[in-house]
């Protein structure tokens, strides 16, 4: 639904009842954690932080911000909520970190009420601001560094912090244990062997070209898109394995919550599981925090400037496995689609353009949205902020809203959305603003529209 | 001499070359998995598909007598065999060279073999309920959830179990801490919000793990203490002896070696994990990154001259530990450097390198371009197979076993030095 001015209206005027919610929802992990901080401890954490764990970056950006509001623009909280200066990026800095400093972590717990607010909700941590920001100074950074104290003060959002206890455990996010991930596998298997009759899903074999890797909600809720996959993966002659063991997930709360030990775990299992299987290169699925945690954070925590394998995101795969012909389309797909630029493989690592191609190789009628590629709006999930759970599903819509409209105005019947954060996100923003599209993963679009057929080199 | 000693003494070290028509079984077959190779070179088995969900394991040309549904996690062990698990009727069981262990159960997975193939274990879930069986002998307790399940080489096994349910989402239960060891299925008494890496000394009577006491604090446990000292992170401790515990520890943003809860190195590093003690006790080393981004072997706290922009992937020592092999990566391709020395193979992969027990001989299996190598101290003495599994070195060190396919066909080869 969509006002003539091209601003989206809100279909159940759930900004009046998020704004409700807002001010009586309380989370019982925040409240609770709240509740057992005392003003020493508050201070003590605050200044570990900032004086043990900061260092020129978090100084330069301090020193160098002007206060110049550039970077509202590129904030899609900003303009979702009629452009409120509460949602800007440097009044999210302003609001948080920056009185951490200047009180020298003498804060309330109604001001970190707020803090654990505005960062882990009011954020996607989505770097567009940086790019808009005159000295790039990175608000993403920042906004993590207080999820950093948030974390160390026991403050983190019940859903996520659940999510990040579920990493701890079992090294994946959705308390997937062990036997039950091998028998998914071995489901899928067996159904996609009605496809393709020797298809295998090789468990374990060591000196495989590729390991696989694919995020929790796969085998929980999306088995299907293991399915997929390895229907390519057969039909592309790939010497491939998946793991059985932990470190077959990708996926890193941990890095969203600020629990770096955490996160550094679950990259450290991750790639010495590629180690221990002795592959040549880890391809994954269709997930963008998740390349970020392989790609930047999670192994530069243990140490690893770059991953210490090479990870080749699903977009990239795909283009591959496209242009070396060893999967080849039988007919492209007919409706008009649009493709939404994840955040983290797009912003972060510049996969926009092949995702691009593969569409157009797919697709006969693609449209692009706008803004797009690097400069894409997020979903409105990412970073976490999915992740807080049902409690924040309201006001993520109404903060969601620039995302609808930029939606709404490509006319497409479908949407593409190659990053499982994203899809659901975006899924919700769907339902919600009542939109009219479909929402399909790349590899949805990958396995209806290839030949069904085994790869030959050189036929 | 230990067992596993007088069995290499045993196999046969004189019959050149021995071979096995592999690539003949596809035509046996609907389709043939990946091969795996006896410990003594002998036999080469793969799980094979005999119609539809109809398996079995095809061992030198002769299949095991049982059907099932499925098969996976063929693996060698004692007795020039193999063992693997097998459903049928959805139940699952393991298989040791064709025999089925008595006990059946709804799932097994992590295949747990002694170091001389001669003890088997594996986790186990029941009716929702976890174990551990070793040779086919389950706990008798079980619980709702269990990861991480080990076994000393004497069968001891152990695994972090669950011992008080939690509800959906419930973070307060888990700061709680409802987290054990459990010790052949006893769980022990102490609770912790997490428990890693459960390490045994030599004779698995003393036993030792990393924890997370509150939410950014970790510890150490050595058998019913936790250590003194608290940490911000820590990776998997190792016994130097039943009486002394060294783990890699994180404080002020480095990390550490400890001793008995006391600083052991006195370096400090950006990284350092893969504790690995020579078998005399005499060396302790560890892959350790130092500065930032940049990777070597630490032994005894020295740091080897060399360093990789990469990864060290894992070290090895040889019995008498006086040679240390370290597989590493540098600038896109693998390598092996021994006492420090690179081999510069810049191979697309190297697997893990076999040593002789006084460390004069390593023999280490490579891939380039596709094809596999086989590589003794520094020379190439095969290539052009399309697999390899690790060498066997002669208990006198003047041999090597090659177990590899070439051209379709299995290849037991002894080499001479």
């Amino acid at each position: 639904m969509q006002s003539q001015d091209n601003t989206m209206t809100d279909p159940s005027n759930e900004t009046k009842q998020a704004e409700k919610a807002k001010q009586k929802a309380t989370d019982p992990a925040i409240e609770a954690g709240l509740e057992r901080l005392t003003p020493e401890r508050i201070k003590k954490t605050i200044n570990q932080v900032l004086e043990k764990e900061t260092g020129p970056r978090f100084k330069a950006y301090v020193e160098t911000c002007m206060r110049c509001g550039l970077c509202a623009e590129a904030c899609s909280y900003f303009l979702s909520n009629d452009r409120d200066p509460r949602f800007m990026p440097a009044a999210k800095v302003k609001n948080t970190i920056w009185e951490m400093l200047v009180k020298k972590g003498e804060v309330s717990r109604d001001f970190l009420r707020e803090a654990v607010r505005i960062s882990h909700l009011e954020c996607n941590v989505c770097k567009r601001c940086a790019m808009y920001c005159p000295f790039g100074i990175d608000i993403a950074y920042m906004m993590l560094l207080v999820r950093r104290i948030c974390h160390k003060l026991e403050i983190t959002p019940q859903y996520i912090q659940d999510t990040v206890n579920s990493h701890s455990v079992t090294l994946n996010q959705m308390w997937v244990k062990d036997d039950e991930w091998i028998d998914t596998l071995q489901w899928q298997e067996e159904d996609a062997r009605e496809e393709f009759e020797d298809l295998q899903i090789p468990l374990d074999k060591m000196g495989a070209d590729i390991m696989y890797s694919v995020i929790a909600p796969e085998p929980k809720f999306q088995a299907g898109l293991i399915y997929q996959t390895a229907a390519m993966m057969h039909a592309a002659g790939i010497d491939w394995t998946m793991p059985s063991t932990p470190g077959w997930d990708n996926s890193n709360m941990a890095m969203y919550t600020g629990d770096n030990e955490i996160s550094g775990r679950i990259a450290k299992a991750f790639f010495e599981t590629a180690a221990k299987l002795r592959v040549k290169r880890i391809v994954m699925g269709e997930c963008g925090h998740a390349f970020r945690s392989v790609y930047d954070m999670g192994n530069r925590w243990n140490s690893w400037v770059m991953p210490p394998f090479e990870v080749v995101h699903a977009l990239a795969f795909y283009h591959e496995l496209l242009t070396e012909g060893r999967i080849t389309i039988a007919e492209k797909y007919k409706k008009k689609v649009t493709l939404h630029d994840p955040c983290n493989v797009s912003r972060g690592r510049g996969l926009h353009d092949k995702a691009r191609e593969v569409v157009n190789m797919v697709c006969e009628d693609f449209v692009d949205m706008v803004p797009n590629r690097e400069h894409n709006f997020c979903c409105g999930a990412g970073g976490g902020v999915i992740n807080c759970g049902p409690p924040y599903k309201g006001e993520r819509m109404v903060n969601n809203r620039n995302k609808a409209e930029q939606l709404a105005a490509t006319g497409a019947e479908v949407l593409i959305a190659p990053c499982h954060n994203c899809h659901s996100g975006l899924e919700d923003i769907i339902q919600h603003y009542d939109l009219k599209m479909e929402i399909k993963f790349l590899g949805d679009l990958m396995y209806e529209t290839m030949e069904k057929k085994i790869y030959k080199p050189g036929a | 001499m230990n067992r596993k000693m007088e069995e290499k003494r045993s196999w046969d070290w004189h019959t050149e070359l021995t071979e096995i028509a592999f690539e003949e079984w596809k035509t046996r077959f609907n389709w043939v998995q990946a091969p795996r190779v006896s410990m003594d070179g002998e036999r080469i088995a793969a799980v094979v598909n005999l119609d539809e969900m109809a398996f079995t394991v095809c061992v030198n040309g002769d299949v095991w007598e049982g059907e099932y549904e499925k098969v996976w996690s063929l693996t060698p062990v004692s007795e020039n065999g193999f063992a693997a698990f097998a459903a049928r009727d959805e139940e699952w069981t393991m298989n040791v060279n064709g025999t089925e262990w008595s006990n059946w159960c709804d799932f097994i997975w992590n295949m747990m073999v002694s170091p001389d193939g001669t003890r088997l274990g594996a986790a186990f879930q029941t009716d929702s309920e976890y174990g551990v069986i070793v040779d086919d002998v389950p706990w008798e307790d079980r619980y709702e959830n269990m990861t991480g399940a080990v076994m000393a080489p004497d069968g001891t096994s152990a695994a972090v179990v669950q011992v008080e349910s939690m509800a959906a989402a419930d973070v307060d239960a888990f700061k709680k801490g409802v987290f054990c060891v459990a010790r052949n299925g006893k769980a022990m008494d102490r609770r912790f919000l997490n428990i890693w890496d459960i390490s045994f000394d030599a004779d698995a009577r003393n036993i030792a793990c990393g924890v997370r006491t509150d939410r950014e604090t970790y510890g150490i446990v050595q058998n019913n203490s936790v250590w003194d000292n608290r940490f911000e992170s820590v990776w998997k401790p190792a016994f130097l002896d039943a009486d002394t515990l060294l783990a890699p520890v994180r404080s002020g943003g480095k990390w550490h070696l400890y001793k008995n809860d006391a600083p052991f190195w006195a370096n400090a590093y950006d990284q350092l994990w893969h504790l690995t003690i020579s078998p005399d006790g005499s060396q302790v080393a560890a892959i350790v990154s130092s500065p930032f981004g940049r990777w070597t072997v630490a032994v005894n706290d020295r740091v080897w001259q060399q360093s990789w922009d990469t990864m060290v992937a894992d070290i090895h020592f040889s019995a008498d530990g006086s040679c240390l092999a370290a597989v590493y990566k540098h600038k896109e391709f693998w390598d092996l450097a021994v006492d420090e020395t690179p081999w510069h193979m810049a191979a697309d992969m190297v697997f893990v390198p076999r040593i002789s027990k006084d460390g004069s001989v390593v023999a280490v299996v490579v891939e380039k371009q596709g094809q596999y190598q086989l590589v003794v101290n520094k020379r190439v003495v095969a290539s052009g197979y399309r697999f390899m599994a690790e060498p066997v070195i002669s208990p006198d060190g003047t041999k090597v076993m090659l177990k590899g396919i070439e051209n379709g066909i299995y290849k037991r080869k002894i080499i001479g030095l």
